[in-house]
């Protein structure tokens, strides 16, 4: 089942086309990246996913049905990335605030925010002031204040900005923990190494339009380029073979890309009939970071890699 | 709408919690009753009560005549001197004197001296005019009273003398106007109005920059709509400017009255009874607070949601919001400059015209009220101003909640009024 669906949704701006005709859809309990430079319309989106803005055209579908804002509310969770809370107001009738303007009863929001402040060691902070707290302290309330009423569609802009390693642990699992139990989570950031780590599937967008779209390991595939890395004892002076063209020479190791036509496979004959003895052979992926730059940067593959040869 | 009430709530509680609401609510009144006991202490303390003694030499100054001379104020300023005139004239003020007059033998009770009548006070310090008028008025009345005696006016005879006729208007609609209670509730009010407007008005505007930098506004957007979140900070304010009026109110008609009682001649319970009891049947309290009440809120929403829509616009330097809401200040203001001729004629056209249009009509129409309804405005311009006002907000409100929810989520570069005008009429 799809949480959300985008279908066509446009947003122009006097100046630019801040969304220009973007799709998508995001399953029952995936954590799904949402990647794209600064100004590629990655806020634009959220606003208009959180009811902030409304589109020019499109059709949003949440849960199945068309998303009414008003009404919608309490569905979705939206952690903006510039933290927003009322620095003079008490942080347990702030969350109380917020929650309730949510949806949330207020007996029921006081029993989740205590559940809340509880598992993530927040207890004595209730009478205390958002100004008293340091950033990332600020960050867990936000966090907190974000998911406290249970939606099922989270929205994380950057959420670990400002955050030390212990504490992002913390919120990472919860993320993981709200996936397991079905929520469904945008997360938006431009750490490439956290979206490998953390999201299923990922939607690149640039100038307004999508230009990626699917799960993390298929982009890998599509954007992968045959290279392989050997380690073989006693490394040959000459290499010279019609499968693989040899990108990268080092100590142990030999990084290779297999030409058309022929299998990893033919790679490994090739050194055994060499007598090579061989120690580790396996493929290498593009990071996710590398697939990004070459797509915003708009470099053609082909001359990245003739750079490489040469 | 239970999201609209719940930012109304969030509004009127933290600011009617808040130290410098308590403060300015018990602040403000006592520092207008200190204002005016303190000038009125210091002016009894400054006045100099001399204490002269009288040397006289014609015999026509009696004791009781001069007891009844002293009796014109508290302070017994003058003294017959019955003791050595030398030895009293050397030593005056070790003996607790301000100094001495001396009336010559020659005073008669139908000339006195001569044509100039001067008497001299004798002094051993210079004293200004104000403490010696008091002896003067003394000493004319004592003469008086010699006069009297010699011409045979007797008690019965004076007060046939005394008898005067006084003026009264009677305003032939309304028998109990009475214009000078109807100026200072006018101006009272329409002072009052302004105060209001201006501090809560900048408050809206604060509070809706903060939200905005503090980025709150953004959170809080995704579970309400802008206008909710911009109509529900302007009712709570306004909350609060209502609860510190009817705090107020109460305290300034009790210190009117002190005050009015003070400046009396004679300080006691029965004048402060008096003048209550004069300002409230001269003017219809119930129908100037309630006019007060309407004219508080319709204003306040009229200017506060432009200063929200300011308060969108700008970011955290509070310069930029000088330089944008200073038209709107001045609008205010503007109604400030015109309350002096509205309360010297507040039938003029002047007056009928600023007391209808939307803009000056919270502040005028709360100066001219007190004159009386119908009589000094009557029913049509009241309600055709009521209704004005009403539209008037009904714009501003529409107006600024669209530049407003275009404002509050732009950050950078502050735009200009034009800008902001073109937000509100897009699509």
């Amino acid at each position: 089942m799809n949480i959300l669906e985008l279908q066509h949704l446009k947003k122009y701006f006097a100046t630019q086309k801040a969304v220009d005709d973007i799709s998508m859809v995001i399953p029952k309990g995936n954590i799904f990246g949402l990647l794209g430079p600064n100004g590629a319309g990655k806020t634009t989106l959220i606003r208009m996913i959180t009811g902030i803005f409304y589109p020019d055209s499109g059709s949003i579908t949440l849960k199945g049905k068309a998303f009414d804002p008003e009404n919608d509310a309490r569905l979705i969770g939206y952690m903006p990335e510039e933290r927003g809370l009322y620095k003079k107001m008490k942080i347990g009738e702030q969350a109380l605030y917020l929650a309730q303007l949510k949806g949330l009863k207020k007996a029921e929001a006081i029993v989740k925010i205590r559940d809340w402040f509880k598992r993530l060691e927040m207890e004595s902070w209730w009478n205390k002031k958002v100004e008293d707290l340091s950033k990332g302290m600020g960050q867990k309330l936000q966090f907190v204040i974000t998911v406290l009423h249970e939606p099922d569609l989270i929205i994380l802009d950057e959420p670990f900005s400002g955050l030390d390693p212990v504490n992002a642990n913390l919120i990472k699992d919860e993320i993981y923990r709200l996936a397991q139990n079905g929520t469904s989570i945008i997360f938006s950031t431009h750490r490439m190494e956290q979206v490998e780590e953390i999201c299923n599937n990922i939607v690149l967008v640039n100038k307004g339009k999508k230009i990626l779209d699917g799960s993390v390991a298929e982009v890998k595939q599509g954007f992968k380029e045959n290279l392989f890395s050997i380690q073989i004892e006693n490394i040959p002076d000459q290499i010279t073979a019609n499968i693989f063209d040899v990108v990268e020479k080092k100590e142990q190791q030999i990084i290779v890309k297999i030409r058309e036509g022929y299998k990893p496979n033919d790679v490994l004959s090739h050194f055994i009939n060499n007598g090579s003895s061989i120690i580790a052979f396996n493929e290498i992926l593009p990071s996710l970071n590398d697939i990004f730059i070459r797509l915003v940067e708009g470099t053609p593959t082909a001359r990245q890699f003739e750079k490489t040869t040469l | 709408m239970h999201k609209i009430i719940l930012i109304i709530k969030r509004e009127f509680l933290t600011r009617i919690r808040k130290r410098t609401f308590i403060i300015s609510t018990i602040l403000f009144p006592l520092l207008y009753l200190g204002l005016i006991f303190g000038t009125t202490y210091i002016a009894e303390k400054t006045k100099d009560n001399l204490k002269i003694g009288i040397i006289d030499s014609s015999g026509l100054f009696k004791a009781d005549m001069i007891a009844v001379a002293n009796n014109m104020d508290t302070a017994k300023t003058l003294t017959l001197v019955t003791e050595n005139k030398e030895n009293f004239m050397a030593h005056f003020d070790t003996l607790g004197y301000d100094g001495y007059v001396v009336i010559p033998q020659n005073f008669s009770w139908k000339n006195g001296i001569d044509s100039a009548n001067i008497i001299r006070l004798n002094t051993r310090k210079t004293f200004g005019i104000g403490a010696m008028e008091p002896a003067q008025k003394k000493l004319n009345k004592i003469w008086e009273q010699i006069k009297k005696d010699s011409l045979g006016i007797d008690t019965v005879k004076q007060a046939i003398i005394n008898r005067t006729v006084s003026l009264r208007q009677s305003n032939e609609k309304n028998r109990n106007s009475n214009a000078e209670s109807a100026s200072v509730i006018g101006y009272v009010s329409g002072f009052l109005m302004y105060l209001i407007l201006i501090l809560y008005g900048s408050q809206v505007m604060m509070g809706v920059t903060e939200e905005k930098t503090n980025r709150i506004a953004e959170v809080v957007v995704s579970s309400v709509k802008p206008f909710q979140l911009m109509i529900g900070k302007i009712i709570g304010i306004g909350l609060v400017a209502l609860t510190q009026f009817l705090i107020w109110i109460s305290c300034i008609f009790i210190i009117y009255n002190v005050s009015k009682a003070q400046g009396g001649a004679v300080n006691n319970a029965s004048s402060v009874v008096g003048s209550v009891q004069n300002v409230f049947t001269s003017v219809n309290i119930l129908l100037v607070v309630s006019c007060f009440v309407f004219y508080l809120l319709a204003g306040f929403f009229f200017y506060s949601s432009l200063y929200a829509a300011i308060g969108s616009a700008i970011n955290e330097d509070m310069r930029e919001a000088q330089s944008l809401s200073f038209p709107i200040t001045l609008l205010v203001m503007f109604s400030i400059f015109l309350m002096g001729a509205v309360i010297k004629d507040p039938n003029s056209p002047l007056a009928v015209w600023a007391s209808i249009i939307p803009f000056s009509s919270p502040i005028i129409m709360m100066v001219r009220i007190p004159f009386g309804v119908p009589n000094t405005v009557p029913y049509w311009q009241l309600g055709l101003s009521m209704l004005l006002l009403i539209g008037g907000f009904m714009f501003t409100t529409w107006f600024a909640g669209r530049i407003y929810r275009t404002g509050i989520l732009m950050y950078g570069k502050k735009p200009s009024w034009k800008e902001m005008i073109r937000w509100a009429f897009s699509k």
